[in-house]
């Protein structure tokens, strides 16, 4: 395999020979510079590329990763977050600071603040959340003069879940978009779990 | 309808209405290339500022004014502060010569075309002295290999223009342009089209432009010989240099391209010559922003080594042709 | 300037050019220059307009990444190591996580494997495309026809961050790569927008190789400096174009594959030239080979998992076993290295980068010595310097 590729590098290399001259052709000179002059002439009646922001914005994809937010849940309304903490264990920058609150039926967070300042949007916050609450926006407008607004507390948190237009990545559909989803307990079918090719093979044709 | 006025009149105002003219042109041509250059990078020049930009050059006016003036302490003062007069002097003075209707000029001088070209060779002297005055060791290097190109080039700048004068036969720029009636030098088969191209890359080397404008990128590495300028002094050399441009624009179209002939009543013929300037303009401006630029050493050997003798050849070889003409040719 | 370490000149491969008599001139190319290279500082020493000495300093951009992943976990860092090499980010985390797979045995699904190779040879591109706009940038200056070559070729990495938006949601620093395979699958729509993509790349770099190849201005700036020997480029340790401009045909895609780059057909270029227009065509040609080995990878896209350590293994606290290991990667630069020491809990114990910029500097004592002024700056660019790599 090496002879033959390097054989056909070489063919690469000699077609662009045969046009190239050592540069004293004055044909070749006028002609290249008449080819350089044509390409920008060229490049006048393409369409410039220039978004007229702030009046256009351009399309951010579903997975843009924006601000942060902390979201409530769709059937109950309550808040999502559960303050397990495991945000705050993952972040590389570690920004994330949360308080537990424990309750009867389920746990909620008592504090939660989040330095925007310092967040790398790795989204690896919203990979580990088992309950989907913290999300990340596809907006990134938060313009200020003061860094030390960007500490975000939980309400400013909730708000901006509120106010921007969420990304498609949540917790959930970041780990099922990566294997078959984990089974809590062992099936009577066993064997046909471990092969994870084709159990695969449907989890990710039904992803998208 | 122009003879009639009185000739002292005309010894007043047509200067003052030239040099204001010559002014607002040229700050609007600063607008001009940068859109035309934006539209060639897939972008838009200037917008916000008024309707697409329109008060752009205004508002950079403005902010030039403002600026601070900031003078070296060690800086040789009457020379610092003279430079940029003595450097737009040249460039104001070329617009006297150029006719821009029949008639319609400040001084149809005899001699039109050689005034042009000394008086637009003595900006080396204001160069040289900003260099100087700024008491910055790499301005002075840099004035002297800018005073150094721009005499390279002259020559065949002078050369390139001789050949339409060669064949309207006078140096007057009244007449050579009248001598265009039947036939844009331009379309003079062979020696109006190489004529016009050593005009061309003369022009862009003369004034510092890019290809050539190693010095004014010295920036990169050290700095170009207006960098102790700030404020209305660099206002100054920045119109100097654009005025340079566009005499060399309006030169070029008087010269090559017919002046004011053009399809249309009398009174449009100065709108068809701004017209052809500024076709020339642009085409100096595509030129400068299509290519990156060469060093110093390799600028003076094109010049000495190409340009040079292939103008000359070319000067012999319109003189034959002419005398071939006049002595019962074709 | 009694702290700056100069290089001895007891290696005789130096080159020491001796004037005699004429006063020599230090001059300091600062760490901040326009050369839009990062922040580099050299200090030149000049006869006239010569360069004869030439003493890089670097470190203004280290920023402890080192000792920054003894304290992150493997999960972690990857988003970090992102910032190493930040023009072709995912290089840096491939390599990182490339070596601890290999020391924990983890096995990379092959759909994983696809995905790695094709946004790897996208980053290629788009670092290619960056090289070439800030080369042509220095060369031709911010006002003049280098800044045009620079905004079509931003204007075409633009098209290939917007793929990698659509993909991961990041444009410059990513975080795509994870321990077991990669974390984002392509949304629906996206090979075929990356089809059209690659496309259009294609036919815009034919543009600039028309606008390039055999300009006169460009080749009378470019051609016969910085010439590197074949001697040289293999004793000094550089890598990349680098090399194979210089006639030595090494690619770790070839050499060492990894990552399913043996199932791949592409053609690996070599000159002979050694100087700043042979590594040129280098990369104008690993340009389009690396486009069709995207369109290869498109095409032959298998099925099946992303990653071996899905859901929440992926964001777990990976437990690596003891055991070392020094993986390589072709890099947009040359050979990124990631040596990883594991000693069985969830950080590493050590982990040190071989950058491949940082390598390639060693060589500019030997090259830069002889040319003009003007020519530091055609010769820096053409070996493609990122200081995220060099200082880490």
């Amino acid at each position: 395999m090496a002879a033959s590729e390097v054989q056909t590098a070489r063919d690469v290399r000699a077609q662009r020979d045969a046009r190239r001259t050592d540069g004293t052709d004055i044909v070749v000179i006028v002609r290249t510079i008449l080819s350089a002059m044509r390409m920008t002439f060229m490049n006048l009646f393409r369409k410039p590329v220039t978004v007229h922001y702030p009046d256009k914005t351009r399309n951010y994809p579903d997975r843009y990763r924006g601000l942060l937010a902390l979201v409530y849940e769709k059937d109950t309304g309550e808040e999502a977050c559960i303050g397990c903490r495991l945000c705050e264990y993952v972040c590389p920058p570690a920004v994330i600071k949360v308080e537990m609150l424990k309750s009867e039926k389920r746990n909620y967070a008592k504090s939660f603040t989040l330095e925007l300042y310092a967040c790398e949007f790795c989204e690896l916050c919203v990979q580990v959340c088992p309950t989907d609450a913290i999300v990340m926006m596809k907006s990134f407008d938060m313009p200020t003069t003061d860094r030390r607004e960007l500490l975000l507390d939980k309400d400013r948190l909730h708000a901006i879940g509120l106010t921007y237009e969420q990304s498609w990545a949540t917790g959930n559909k970041l780990r099922d978009m990566q294997g078959p989803p984990k089974q809590a307990k062992p099936v009577a079918h066993a064997p046909a779990a471990e092969a994870p090719g084709k159990a695969a093979a449907e989890g990710t044709a039904a992803v998208s | 309808m122009i003879a009639a006025i009185p000739a002292w009149v005309l010894l007043v105002v047509a200067p003052f209405i030239v040099l204001n003219a010559v002014i607002g042109i040229v700050t609007y041509v600063t607008l001009l290339e940068r859109k035309f250059a934006a539209r060639m990078q897939s972008r838009i020049g200037p917008y916000r500022v008024g309707p697409h930009g329109i008060l752009q050059p205004i508002a950079d006016a403005v902010k030039l004014m403002m600026k601070e003036d900031v003078v070296p302490t060690a800086a040789d003062k009457p020379v610092y502060n003279l430079a940029p007069i003595v450097f737009l002097l040249p460039c104001m003075f070329i617009f006297a010569t150029i006719p821009f209707a029949p008639g319609l000029g400040v001084a149809d001088l005899n001699i039109g075309i050689l005034f042009f070209l000394a008086v637009s060779a003595m900006e080396i002297v204001g160069l040289f002295m900003a260099g100087w005055g700024s008491n910055n060791k790499y301005a002075l290097l840099s004035a002297m290999r800018a005073v150094n190109q721009v005499i390279s080039y002259d020559l065949p700048f002078i050369f390139a223009s001789l050949v339409p004068v060669l064949l309207a036969g006078s140096l007057q720029l009244g007449d050579i342009a009248a001598a265009q009636s039947g036939l844009w030098f331009i379309f003079y088969p062979v020696i109006g089209q190489l004529a016009f191209i050593a005009f061309i890359a003369s022009t862009v080397a003369a004034e510092n432009r890019a290809p050539f404008d190693i010095l004014e990128a010295e920036s990169e590495l050290v700095a170009g010989f207006r960098v102790e300028y700030s404020g209305m002094k660099f206002a100054l050399i920045q119109l100097g240099e654009y005025a340079h441009v566009l005499g060399s624009s309006f030169l070029g179209a008087l010269l090559f391209l017919g002046a004011w002939a053009g399809p249309g009543p009398e009174w449009l013929g100065p709108v068809w010559f701004l017209i052809k300037a500024m076709f020339v303009f642009l085409l100096v401006t595509w030129v400068r922003w299509s290519f990156v630029r060469i060093r110093v050493d390799q600028i003076l050997a094109l010049s000495w080594k190409a340009l040079l003798p292939a103008t000359l050849i070319l000067l012999l070889a319109t003189a034959f042709v002419v005398v071939w003409r006049t002595n019962g040719g074709v | 300037m009694s702290t700056v370490a100069t290089t001895t000149s007891q290696d005789p491969r130096r080159v020491d050019l001796d004037y005699a008599g004429s006063e020599r001139l230090t001059m300091n190319m600062g760490p901040q220059h326009p050369s839009a290279h990062g922040v580099f500082r050299a200090i030149l020493t000049l006869e006239g307009e010569t360069v004869v000495g030439v003493d890089a300093v670097i470190g203004y951009l280290h920023r402890c990444h080192e000792k920054l992943s003894e304290t992150l976990t493997y999960a972690q860092y990857p988003s970090i190591a992102s910032k190493t090499d930040y023009v072709a980010a995912m290089t840096s985390e491939f390599a990182y996580v490339r070596a601890a797979e290999q020391i924990g045995r983890i096995e990379v699904p092959k759909r994983a494997q696809y995905l790695r190779v094709m946004t790897s040879e996208l980053q290629r591109v788009a670092s290619h495309l960056l090289w070439l706009g800030t080369w042509c940038l220095d060369l031709g200056g911010a006002l003049g026809g280098g800044a045009t070559i620079f905004l079509y070729c931003i204007r075409e990495r633009e098209l290939i961050l917007d793929l990698f938006e659509s993909l991961v949601g990041a444009r410059l620093l990513y975080g795509f790569y994870q321990v077991g395979g990669v974390r984002y699958d392509v949304p629906p729509g996206w090979v075929k927008t990356c089809r059209e993509t690659v496309d259009l790349i294609d036919s815009r770099i034919s543009e600039y190789e028309q606008m390039l190849g055999d300009n006169p201005f460009f080749m009378a700036r470019v051609q016969g400096v910085g010439y590197i020997s074949r001697e040289l480029a293999e004793d000094v340790g550089i890598s990349g174009p680098l090399l194979r401009g210089s006639g030595v045909n090494f690619d770790l895609r070839r050499a060492d594959p990894y990552s399913s780059y043996e199932d791949f057909q592409f053609v690996v270029p070599v000159e002979t030239a050694g100087d700043c227009f042979a590594r040129y065509r280098v990369r104008m040609v690993e340009f389009r080979e690396s486009l069709k080995i995207v369109r290869q990878a498109l095409d032959g896209l298998p099925e099946g998992p992303i990653s071996s350590r899905p859901g929440l293994k992926s964001v777990a606290q990976t437990r690596i076993p003891k055991g070392e290991a020094y993986v390589r990667i072709e890099g947009a630069r040359g050979e990124v290295g990631c040596y990883l020491i594991a000693d069985g809990s969830a950080k590493p114990y050590r982990m040190k980068w071989r950058g491949a910029s940082f390598s390639n500097l060693a060589v500019l004592p030997y090259i830069i010595p002889g040319h003009k002024v003007a020519d530091v700056v055609a010769i820096m660019g053409s070996v493609d310097p990122v200081f995220g790599e060099v200082d880490r």
